[in-house]
């Protein structure tokens, strides 16, 4: 079953475009009738990674992992998941999808969800599902209508898990859940991916938990990828740059690197540039950004040029397969 | 904490994967995979149909069986004439009626609902992110719901269809053209409710919106019904009988019992057909002038034996079956690019 052959500990291994694709997307666009959800979205996501995928509501996130979860057709361009097309029986079998409204049969009981899991999956792993329930004290015998919330998230995680995925697919997992929920969850969501080498992405609004989760980063909006690649090669990427403009504008030579976002505010201006070449020396203090800033100032900034790194970079293709 | 879960009581980590609901696994067949997950979803509705059924054809013999006894007062299985006067005809034709409504009835609530259901609440993106097909997930809702249908309405046409046995030569039980008995025996009720369930699970997919489903499935039940009505009898070969000793007293000819007859008309001595009302006069006088003139010879005489009926609904319930494939294979073709 542990085919992706990173193995124990996969995402912690930095860099180098070594290894398995769990995703590759070759100009992936899909168009609904009012107009265009995904454009032209080119990246590899390397097996073994937890990986975060950003973007402002309706940037096309959702549309991203319902491709890869067989969902969705793309209007253009082609995904391919461990080398599959999402359509075939390998990529459905390695493949979990958590939707973000976490659907569940409402008058199933907890039970009867789960032996859906394990009626429908070949490598159920019926003990891992349970114990996911179990740690929420979530009754086996209850329905599922009668659920809070977060006892259903935690069901549909179950399921989620029980499946044993080499690649997950989760949506806003974590939206209705308080904060100790979210955190044990993702806890046992980092052991078991760890342990299995499980690739994770996971579209969230919560910056603050990217941080502490994610090693790698897809940032999407107004429907084109906007950054891609590992935390910390995009944020070494980048500089801050802070200092005192005079007369409301920035010091000229700010503009010497590629500029992603400058803000002033009172008399102190801060920008966030790809530095092309040295950045000391300046009227400034540079810093690198951490995980929100970067962030922030891309999602801000639309008209930015967008980078993709080495390790996610995918050559044009000419012809799709 | 987890005493909930599970049957056995063995312990240890190897009862883990017991399944908590095992305990009803003695019963009867046991289902698994998506036959299982089908069957689960909508056993609620397959067990309505299969119970509603089941009545209905209790009903039905106990119906028979009273008609029977009646019957025997006057020597069946070879009826003596007379039969007819003191006959209750209300129970059958009532039931008649009653399977009649079958195919609106299960196309809008069992049809409408199964696929839309998934598609409003999100649980048909649960299903396909499992390990098992698309396709395999829509061949399993037609499929089961087809056998449960199939079951049913084959049970009731068939009792049904033996109730009305001793007496279906007479039009005085019931009139064999008419819907009532025409669309409730043989195969046409299994027919007619299979195209109208399957044209609802397509509504529902299309549509993806349960209310709107089985208000637009309850439209198209309808049309359906008015369509077939009208066509009913254009399945039957017609049978024309002339003759041409005159249109007075017991010159028309004589059809064969529960006939249904398509066309009456006058024949002239040219051969052309003049309509039965051309010669409706006010008195039998300027009538018989009337005919005179138009030298009328005889009748034509267009019908339809009900020997013909049997056949004639295995032609329509062929037709309806080949729709219903038609569109069951849409659904699978469709739903297999589209949906979720």
């Amino acid at each position: 079953m542990m085919s992706n052959g990173t193995g124990y500990g996969g995402h912690e291994i930095y860099g180098g475009l070594a290894g398995e694709s769990a995703i590759e997307a070759h100009a992936v666009g899909r168009r609904y009738r009012r107009g265009w959800a995904l454009r032209d979205c080119s990246f590899r996501l390397p097996a073994g990674r937890i990986c975060g995928l950003v973007g402002p509501n309706g940037a096309g996130k959702t549309t991203l992992m319902s491709i890869a979860a067989n969902l969705l057709e793309p209007t253009a361009g082609t995904l391919r998941v461990f080398g599959a097309a999402p359509e075939s029986a390998e990529a459905g079998r390695r493949t979990a999808f958590l939707a973000q409204e976490k659907p569940l049969f409402k008058r199933f009981t907890v039970a009867e969800t789960l032996r859906l899991g394990r009626e429908l999956n070949p490598g159920w792993d019926q003990r891992a599902a349970e114990n996911i329930v179990r740690a929420g004290n979530v009754p086996f015998e209850a329905k599922v209508g009668t659920l809070s919330g977060g006892q259903r998230t935690r069901v549909a995680f179950a399921v989620a898990f029980g499946k044993r995925p080499d690649l997950l697919l989760l949506d806003e997992p974590m939206s209705d859940l308080d904060p100790l929920v979210r955190h044990e969850l993702m806890s046992t969501l980092l052991a078991e991916a760890a342990e299995r080498g499980t690739t994770v992405l996971m579209s969230t609004h919560m910056i603050a938990e990217l941080e502490n989760t994610c090693d790698y980063l897809l940032v999407i909006a107004e429907g084109g990828l906007r950054l891609a690649g590992e935390v910390d090669e995009l944020r070494t990427a980048h500089a801050v740059l802070t200092g005192v403009h005079s007369d409301g504008r920035t010091p000229p030579e700010v503009a010497y690197h590629t500029v992603v976002e400058t803000r002033t505010s009172g008399r102190q201006f801060t920008a966030l540039v790809r530095p092309d070449g040295p950045v000391s020396g300046g009227p400034w203090q540079a810093s690198t950004p951490n995980l929100e800033e970067l962030l922030l100032a891309y999602l801000r900034s639309p008209e930015a040029p967008p980078l993709i790194s080495p390790s996610s970079y995918v050559a044009p293709q000419a012809v799709a397969a | 904490m987890s005493t909930m879960t599970s049957t056995g009581s063995t312990g240890g980590p190897a009862a883990a994967p017991s399944d908590p609901a095992g305990a009803k696994a003695g019963r009867g067949l046991r289902l698994s995979g998506m036959n299982w997950l089908v069957w689960r979803q909508h056993r609620a509705a397959y067990w309505t149909l299969l119970a509603t059924a089941a009545i209905t054809v209790a009903l039905m013999l106990y119906g028979r069986q009273q008609m029977v006894t009646y019957l025997d007062g006057y020597g069946w299985p070879d009826l003596k004439s007379g039969w007819e006067e003191r006959f209750n005809r209300k129970p059958l034709s009532m039931a008649g009626q009653l399977l009649g409504y079958a195919p609106i009835l299960i196309g809008v609530f069992l049809g409408a609902p199964l696929l839309a259901g998934d598609l409003e609440g999100g649980t048909a993106k649960l299903v396909n992110a499992q390990s098992t097909s698309r396709v395999r997930w829509l061949a399993t809702k037609l499929g089961v719901t087809a056998l449960v249908v199939t079951v049913s309405t084959a049970a009731a046409s068939a009792v049904f269809t033996w109730w009305w046995s001793p007496v279906k030569s007479s039009q005085y039980a019931l009139d064999w053209s008419d819907g009532n008995a025409f669309d409730s025996s043989g195969p046409v009720p299994v027919a007619l409710t299979l195209f109208t369930v399957v044209g609802g699970i397509a509504i529902g997919m299309l549509l993806r919106r349960t209310l709107l489903s089985i208000v637009v499935t309850f439209g198209f039940a309808v049309v359906v019904q008015m369509v077939w009505s009208h066509f009913r009898m254009s399945l039957g070969d017609v049978i024309t009988v002339t003759t041409s000793n005159g249109v007075g007293g017991d010159n028309f000819p004589k059809l064969p019992d529960g006939a249904y007859a398509v066309d009456q008309s006058y024949l002239t001595a040219s051969g052309d057909l003049i309509g039965y009302g051309s010669c409706n006069e006010a008195t039998d006088k300027a009538a018989n002038a009337c005919l005179e003139k138009a030298q009328v010879v005889g009748w034509n005489v267009e019908y339809i034996p009900i020997s013909q009926m049997s056949s004639m609904q295995w032609l329509g319930a062929s037709i309806l079956l080949a729709l219903t494939a038609g569109i069951a294979a849409f659904v699978i073709l469709w739903g297999r690019k589209r949906l979720v």
